[in-house]
């Protein structure tokens, strides 16, 4: 995947991550604050009908997120993102995530994307993204209010 | 409406007891680590500045770790197990950056009955509010959580 300095509508760009381990469950565990035991704890996951450990949906989030900064550059600033989760995401995944260009505004350059996760084939997250230049971002310089 | 419901509805529109985080670049460090994050954006002060940030920028979820020091009501008694993620939403004025100093409530904003062919399941609808000391908002963080039936299995969707 290469960065479009000028993306399109229909544009795509992809990254994978994975595959997934459970040091890195644990690791988003303790950096994330979710401690719930379905993320690390194997016998409670199998107890609890989910078959084994899942991985945090926000970790794979965080997958979605990192490629848009990827496919759009960090001059672009993420003003927001919604992701569903739509199925587990276990240890020894491979993700795969594409942005694909919706619109791209010509008067402040923002992005809109949608998002897709996927382990081989079977999609794990879908959402949606904006993206906006990182200078409109700066505080001094753009309303915070509601 | 299912069955059974175990999340008290007389909950909704209540909020957790309003607390403080102070964003720090170490936690920034860690959970873009845990990501597997390279962006410099995330770890150095002189990169995010060049691009035009006001300092190291937190990545996009890191409010997920904005978490109230106990429980919110509606969670207690709740079986850990069987809650799952269901949809994330973070909807910024600003980025959220290293040395902020923010305020958090939670709020239960609603909380609805999903039938599947897996079984029945509450979905929690959470938004998470973050303000600067001068009251702006900063970020509102919808986090809605599946709580699945006793009976219900691991569907393969388990958000449609």
């Amino acid at each position: 995947m290469t960065r479009a300095a000028s993306p399109k509508p229909g544009d795509t760009f992809s990254i994978r991550r994975g595959p997934i381990t459970t040091t890195q469950l644990v690791m988003y565990a303790g950096a994330s604050g979710d401690f719930n035991r379905i993320h690390y704890d194997h016998p409670f996951a199998v107890q609890k009908g989910l078959g084994s450990v899942i991985a945090h949906g926000m970790l794979t989030m965080g997958f979605a997120a990192s490629c848009v900064v990827e496919a759009f550059g960090p001059a672009r600033w993420i003003s927001r993102i919604d992701a569903r989760f739509t199925s587990p995401v276990r240890v020894g995944d491979v993700v795969e995530v594409t942005a694909t260009v919706v619109e791209r505004s010509a008067a402040d350059d923002a992005i809109e994307a949608t998002l897709t996760a996927e382990v081989d084939g079977r999609v794990v997250l879908r959402g949606v993204v904006e993206v906006t230049s990182a200078v409109e971002a700066n505080p001094s310089s753009a309303s915070l209010k509601s | 409406m299912s069955d059974r419901t175990e999340i008290d509805r007389a909950l909704i529109g209540s909020s957790a007891a309003p607390f403080a985080v102070e964003v720090e670049k170490g936690a920034i460090r860690r959970f873009a680590e845990a990501i597997g994050e390279s962006a410099e954006i995330y770890f150095d002060e002189a990169v995010a500045r060049s691009l035009g940030y006001l300092g190291i920028v937190a990545p996009p979820t890191f409010p997920t770790t904005f978490r109230p020091p106990s429980k919110p009501a509606w969670v207690h008694g709740l079986d850990e197990g069987r809650i799952l993620a269901g949809e994330q939403g973070f909807h910024y004025r600003r980025p959220i950056l290293a040395g902020d100093r923010l305020q958090c409530e939670l709020r239960l904003t609603d909380v609805q009955d999903k039938r599947s062919s897996k079984g029945n399941m509450e979905l929690m609808v959470q938004d998470l509010i973050v303000t600067s000391p001068s009251g702006d908002v900063v970020c509102i963080n919808r986090r809605v959580v599946i709580y699945r039936g006793q009976t219900t299995s691991l569907a393969q969707g388990v958000s449609s």
